[in-house]
């Protein structure tokens, strides 16, 4: 019984650290009907001086195209080791884009911003589309992007 | 008489049209409203998307731009080595699933994440 007990308080001690670091997080990124090809994102966080972190995601996998997502590949010097495994087709126009990934908790209300870059075949690229200041309050409040972007939100 | 009406007004009319837009772009207007038709025109260009034409059109008698290739997958000829280095932009990165995340410090446990597209 004795050492039942310890187990347990063990795999509580070593279970509890990991639920509070990590918390699922989901992007939800509907793009208008703006009758083009489909667009290329790039989701990156930056941090409170403005400098990047690092890459959550990229919709669309030619790298050659990279240098239109402007913010992101100045950031990066378009290097797409920042994007390998997390590399995913380009969205459709009226498409709704879902990603669920496991976030660091210290990410949250910590000054972080969640910036998306688009770009479209044939049509004026648009670098920081979307920047959302990464916090709790701010999780399901849907924002509108300056020209593809229907609608953006995290939720946890 | 008639021949010398005539010069003066295709000399006019080229002066007119030549000095015109020369003299309106050295000057520099007090009024904010009033701008030179120089910098009217470089607005307009500026205002225009960047469309690159491409170098290697083929012979299927149509050109297409630099932009018109972007995510063109069922081009046959739009790239030999989509998957492979690439001169004009570098490796393409690794697609979900087939690595592991960047350790970034912004994935927990190193978990891929899942994506859907409705």
């Amino acid at each position: 019984m004795k050492s039942l007990l310890a187990t347990l308080a063990l795999t509580t001690a070593l279970t509890v650290p990991g639920i509070a670091m990590a918390r699922p997080v989901t992007l939800t990124t509907t793009l208008n009907a703006y009758g083009g090809d489909g667009a290329y994102l790039a989701f990156y966080v930056t941090d409170a001086s403005d400098a990047y972190v690092g890459s959550l995601w990229m919709a669309g996998g030619k790298s050659k195209y990279y240098k239109h997502l402007g913010d992101w590949s100045r950031a990066t010097g378009g290097d797409t080791a920042q994007v390998n495994g997390i590399t995913g087709a380009s969205v459709g126009a009226g498409r709704t884009l879902e990603i669920t990934l496991e976030l660091a908790d210290a990410l949250f209300d910590a000054g972080y911003t969640l910036h998306v870059d688009a770009a479209v075949e044939d049509m004026r690229d648009s670098p920081n589309e979307v920047a959302v200041p990464l916090t709790t309050d701010g999780a399901g409040t849907p924002v509108r992007g300056r020209r593809y972007i229907a609608s953006f939100a995290y939720d946890m | 008489m008639k021949h010398t009406l005539t010069i003066l007004a295709a000399t006019t009319a080229l002066t007119a049209a030549i000095g015109v837009p020369a003299w309106s772009a050295i000057q520099s207007p007090d009024d904010a409203h009033l701008r030179p038709f120089a910098a009217v025109f470089e607005e307009s260009a500026k205002s225009l998307p960047l469309i690159l034409a491409s170098d290697d059109d083929d012979n299927r008698g149509h050109r297409k731009s630099w932009w018109l290739r972007f995510g063109d997958d069922d081009d046959d000829d739009d790239d030999d080595d989509d998957d492979d280095d690439d001169d004009r932009g570098g490796k393409n990165p690794a697609p979900a699933g087939t690595v592991a995340p960047p350790q970034n410090g912004l994935f927990e446990n190193g978990a891929a994440p899942k994506v859907q597209v409705n």
